[in-house]
């Protein structure tokens, strides 16, 4: 289980490409009638893909960590958009787990996030996630 | 005068809200598209295994419908500079989510407005809680 002495860890994963098909269906995905709000943009949310996926990932299979994915629940997200990502786009995202806390018999894993776009050095999404697992706390 | 997609934004304003009922096959085109397949999204028997009544909503799907109802009002995805909430309570299969906004502050200097932004299901429950966006005006 998380514990204090992971603050700290850091997650990195270069070279994300934005695929514009992928961003297409997300749109669609969330429109749900398949009449996207703008079909050849970057949904914001889909930072949930380049930004959020490819780190998290590297937490939930870091051993030393040893989430246990059945009591994980996405509790707080916050995101910021300082420029847009469009569609091509290859970006650098890392995340650092920024905060363990024991609560309740539950444990909140706090990780800050962010992709930078590195052909001009834009970050693209900056934001923190807070995930709740449940029966956590020993 | 602040603006934003030629309409004057001032506090107190509310944005136009945004119902969609969210079906298995929605939230099974967002697990496709996102690449969360968690299985208390897309198997119900999963789900009622871990004690859910049912598969549930991703929060990301849920916050995407959000962000998609301020950026209708905003004239456009880009000029959402920032969105985050708490995901309170889960939004079951087949439900229907509404999302409201209403300006707090407007920075005329900054050229951003600041919201409150929130979900509710029909079934009553604060599905997203604690919300807040920044918008960038027009000028």
């Amino acid at each position: 289980m998380p514990d204090q002495s992971h603050v700290g860890r850091r997650y990195s994963a270069p070279g994300q490409v934005i695929d514009p098909a992928r961003a297409r269906a997300m749109a669609q995905a969330i429109a749900a009638d398949g009449t996207a709000l703008e079909a050849e943009a970057v949904p914001p949310t889909f930072a949930a893909v380049y930004c959020l996926a490819p780190t998290f990932a590297q937490l939930f299979t870091d051993p030393e960590v040893g989430i246990n994915l059945a009591g994980l629940i996405h509790g707080e997200q916050t995101f910021e958009w300082p420029a847009a990502a469009q569609p091509g786009d290859t970006v650098d995202a890392s995340a650092r787990i920024e905060s363990v806390e024991d609560k309740r018999g539950m444990t909140f894993v706090t990780l800050a996030v962010e992709a930078v776009r590195p052909a001009d050095g834009a970050v693209v999404c900056r934001g923190r996630s807070m995930m709740i697992l449940r029966g956590g706390a020993q | 005068m602040s603006s934003i997609a030629g309409k004057t934004v001032a506090v107190g304003d509310a944005i136009e809200p945004l119902t969609r009922r969210v079906t298995q096959e929605q939230i099974n085109a967002y697990a496709e598209a996102s690449g969360d397949f968690n299985p208390i999204h897309v198997d119900e028997e999963f789900a009622r295994s871990v004690g859910l009544p049912g598969t549930i909503a991703h929060g990301l799907l849920e916050m995407g419908i959000l962000a998609e109802a301020l950026s209708r009002w905003a004239g456009g995805s880009s000029r959402l500079l920032g969105l985050e909430c708490r995901f309170s309570k889960p939004l079951r299969a087949g439900d229907a989510i509404t999302c409201t906004g209403k300006v707090v502050a407007v920075d005329e200097a900054g050229g951003v407005a600041s919201l409150e932004v929130d979900a509710v299901s029909d079934r009553g429950e604060r599905v997203l809680t604690n919300g807040r966006a920044r918008v960038r005006l027009s000028g």
